[in-house]
């Protein structure tokens, strides 16, 4: 009886979950990194428009996406990939699994993520600092990175760590493209005598260290935009916001992040449609307070509350031939330099 | 049809085994040596994972970096042995000799820990001592970016195992010895260390190797408690691997982890055997404590108990019920549901896999010592390094079902053979002989009388199954499709933004799967745990200790 029983479950749910893994025909698997974030009613409206139910998978980290879609790019997981950006795209070329060119991406301004992706949104990353953490020590800000590694600012920045971060990634990438590659990992190790912290990823750094949110550390590698960020989900009506950006030079990295069809996947026309998607006015406008990024088309409207975050004049924006080239070897000498 | 005619086991033997033979071929053995393939020759050949430098198999060794991880983990898995012998022995004395109130109680508690999947545990340890931790905030200290939270979590799991392979030693001492010591005028303390001391040893010492072999190979714990510094080779895989793509370095570390882990379940192994089976004995008898001290001493045991094993569970369900009916409400929104339904699928199927891979490997290994040797083979190789070995051997079947849940039964089916095995050993074989005489076919007797008196042995290993499937998270973390998430990696992916509201969800989710855990094992073994407890040989106590682990 147990065992009819058992075996009877057992087919069953075998039967169900086999057939729940066929693909359904009329869906669109789109690959994203863990911050995308859209507004439920804009995906409904593509959805209903085209006849298709969008799957949005989260592939972790932008970087951790990427070697997820070039590991299992035997059997691709997704039709399209967003967020992909201009630290990877070289990689992801190499490993060949993008569609090498979309057709209409003509119009791209100067995103520097040639034609396998169009661009959708940029920011920056770049210092933040604690308003109140800064005021309560009494020492005035850095003015430049070198001024970080006085015994002043001891214990004062927290980094994400660019070997599990596409931020912390860009920020070292900032530090070798304006300072050189052998000054660069010197101010780094001058850094770790100073008290650098490192952890895995960004939002640690910015919701666990940072003195914000209760933790030691009055500077965090963060965004340009989070400062309003930071207005937009305050509960009180804050007229300003209670963090800044620290523009230094050399600590400023421009971040392109495009849309593109991943190689071997399927459902390319509406694909292309979702490419269009993602670069129309409404999620151009809505992206900013989604995702915290500038939208790429000049011609929308910024959101209000963008005015609390001033857009870096300075910034580094490497080569991506250059970081495709470099950048393992970088994020290898950088561990050794910083973490061993 | 065999052309010859084999001895009957033999033929059996080879029948039964063939698909758990193939099984650990293909899905263990193949993916191993693809890993050793690669960590020897560089065979590594991925397009856009950039070469960065030179790796060679002593690369481990020659570079700051990956030698103070090397070093650290076999550090952090000894400290835990220390640490676990030196609270494990008294405590397993004092449940061991003094009768009170609730020990029966507190001895099954201790099994507790084994139903608590790693990341759950992990998530406890932080609810207590991380930032903004319970107690890290009452007492104002900070364990953060300490050795100390791998640490705590590390003997959350092992304490009980030292502990239960303690208290099954010291119940195996003679009383007789023991009362010829004290009566030709030894003290107390002497007697312990010249009669009891030397029988227990071997017991302790196997459990400690096994202690040793579940830190050293740890990836869950590491993972969340590590932090940079403290993060263990495993750690160090997955990173290399998931976030690096440095495949060759990643298999030269692969390499080493299965050279020292193997050397070490080796000692295990020669250790086991060493333990034969315990002859009748006449037990120590319990008495209650009496005297100030000894009473002292028993609270003071349970107390220790308490604070490593059962305050970070307490933790969690303090967390999650502090975080509010709206949290619990939000918290299961379609994502978590499906990642629900993901879990129970894949265990059940999982399941049903390994029942089948571990009765056919039970039946085969029932003469057979070599074949029980292989049952140990899932437990001494980590998750992570089967899971990467996979990954490299059949890369077109990555982020295929299929091989997610083949791996999940391979890792989970040594339980229910192993446990199965002891059954068989067990049975009594008058009755059977007394089924063939009375008329039964071999067939009859096997579904009529054979299976029914294993059925708790059966049910014991399956819970065990059941459980390693819910919790399973190196290999899904290696080898799933983001779309199938399971509550653990949902869990490791709210961890990782640690805005309080996503952290309050980690730790209502982490409620729920130990809620899960818990129901799987009771369902299926608790009918069966009271006539199976009073059978048990310490050997077996830390076999299951080794099946909870995995």
């Amino acid at each position: 009886m147990n065992r009819r029983l058992f075996t009877l479950a057992a087919t069953a749910l075998a039967a169900f979950s086999l057939s729940t893994q066929a693909r359904a025909a009329d869906e669109l698997r789109v690959m994203v990194h863990s911050s995308f974030s859209l507004p439920k009613p804009l995906l409904a409206q593509f959805e209903a428009q085209n006849g298709i139910r969008l799957a949005i998978i989260k592939g972790g980290d932008a970087g951790e996406m990427l070697n997820k879609l070039i590991l299992t790019r035997a059997q691709p997981i997704a039709d399209v990939v967003f967020g992909i950006d201009n630290t990877l795209v070289g990689k992801a070329l190499a490993a060949g699994v993008l569609e090498p060119a979309l057709p209409q991406t003509a119009d791209a301004p100067d995103a520097n993520l040639g034609a396998a992706l169009a661009a959708v949104d940029y920011g920056f990353v770049t210092l933040n600092y604690d308003k109140a953490a800064v005021a309560k020590s009494g020492i005035s800000l850095p003015k430049t990175l070198q001024d970080l590694t006085l015994p002043a600012y001891k214990n004062w920045l927290v980094t994400p760590n660019p070997a599990t971060s596409s931020t912390g990634y860009a920020f070292m990438l900032a530090t070798i493209s304006a300072m050189g590659e052998e000054p660069a990992f010197a101010w780094w190790a001058q850094m770790r005598g100073n008290g650098l912290k490192v952890v895995k990823g960004w939002s640690e750094a910015y919701y666990t260290d940072f003195a914000r949110n209760k933790g030691a550390y009055p500077l965090v590698v963060s965004y340009a935009t989070s400062p309003a960020a930071e207005v937009f989900y305050s509960k009180e009506k804050t007229p300003e916001s209670p963090t800044a950006s620290l523009n230094l030079k050399g600590g400023v990295f421009r971040q392109v992040e495009g849309v593109g069809l991943v190689k071997g996947g399927g459902q390319r026309a509406v694909a292309l449609k979702f490419v269009d998607f993602l670069r129309s006015a409404p999620v151009q406008e809505a992206l900013q307070t989604a995702m915290w990024m500038y939208p790429v088309q000049a011609k929308t409207p910024l959101a209000e509350v963008m005015r609390h975050a001033a857009e870096p004049t300075e910034f580094e924006a490497p080569a991506t031939q250059v970081v495709a080239g470099k950048g393992a070897q970088w994020v290898a000498r950088w561990t050794k330099v910083v973490l061993k | 049809m065999l052309p010859v005619v084999l001895p009957g086991w033999l033929r059996r033997s080879v029948w039964l085994g063939l698909l758990p033979a193939v099984a650990l071929l293909v899905l263990l053995i193949a993916p191993l040596g693809r890993l050793v393939l690669a960590g020897w020759a560089g065979d590594v050949s991925l397009p856009g994972a950039a070469a960065t430098e030179a790796w060679s198999l002593g690369s481990p060794w020659q570079d700051d970096y990956l030698r103070w991880r090397v070093l650290w983990s076999l550090a952090q898995a000894g400290i835990t042995c220390v640490l676990a012998l030196a609270l494990g022995l008294p405590l397993a004395w004092v449940l061991a000799r003094f009768q009170f109130a609730g020990r029966t109680l507190v001895l099954r508690l201790l099994m507790l820990p084994f139903v608590v999947p790693t990341l759950v545990a992990a998530l406890g340890v932080l609810a207590l001592w991380g930032p903004r931790g319970v107690l890290s905030g009452w007492l104002g200290v900070n364990l953060h970016n300490t050795p100390w939270l791998l640490l705590y979590g590390n003997l959350f799991f092992n304490l009980c195992l030292v502990v239960r392979a303690g208290v099954d030693a010291l119940g195996q001492v003679n009383a007789r010895q023991v009362a010829a010591a004290r009566s030709l005028g030894a003290t107390p303390w002497r007697a312990f260390w010249r009669v009891e001391w030397p029988s227990i040893a071997p017991w302790l010492m196997s459990s400690l190797c096994l202690v040793f072999l579940y830190c050293f190979a740890g990836f869950g714990l590491a993972l969340v408690l590590g932090g940079q510094r403290y993060a263990t080779v495993e750690v160090e895989i997955y990173t290399l691997v998931a976030h690096e793509l440095q495949l060759g370095q990643a298999s030269v570390l692969a390499l080493w982890m299965l050279l020292l882990t193997g050397t070490v379940a080796l000692v295990y192994a020669l250790l086991e055997k060493r333990l034969a089976a315990p002859a009748r004995v006449e037990p120590i008898a319990r008495r209650p404590p009496h005297g100030m001290a000894q009473w002292l001493a028993l609270l003071a045991a349970l107390g220790v108990l308490f604070v490593i094993c059962a305050l970070p569970v307490l933790a969690i369900v303090w967390r999650a019920l502090d975080a509010g009916w709206a949290t619990w409400v939000t918290v299961l929104d379609a994502e978590v549901r499906g990642a629900l339904w993901n879990t129970l699928r894949f265990s059940a199927l999982a399941l049903a896999a390994a029942t089948l891979l571990g009765v056919l490997h039970a039946l085969a290994a029932e003469r057979s010592v070599p074949w029980r040797a292989a049952a140990f083979l899932p437990f001494v190789v980590s998750p992570v390094t089967v899971a990467f070995g996979l990954l490299l051997l059949y890369p077109s079947w990555t982020a295929s079902l299929p091989l997610l849940l083949a791996a999940y039964a391979v890792l989970a089916y040594p339980f229910v053979a192993k446990s199965l095995s002891a059954g068989l050993d067990s049975l009594p074989p008058h009755v059977l002989h007394a089924a063939r005489t009375l008329g039964a076919s071999p067939q009859r007797t096997f579904w009529r009388v054979t299976l029914p008196l294993l059925r708790p042995a059966l049910r014991r290993g399956m819970a065990f199954a059941a459980a390693t499937a819910l919790c399973e998270f190196a290999v899904t973390l290696f080898l799933s499709r983001p779309e199938w998430a399971t509550l653990t990696t949902l869990i490791y992916q709210r961890l990782g933004h640690p805005g309080a509201s996503s952290l309050d969800q980690a730790m209502v989710l982490a409620c729920l799967l130990m809620l899960l855990a818990l129901l799987a094992f009771l369902l299926i073994e608790w009918p069966a745990a009271d006539h199976h407890d009073r059978r048990r040989s310490p050997a077996s106590a830390v076999a299951v200790g080794a099946f909870l682990h995995a």
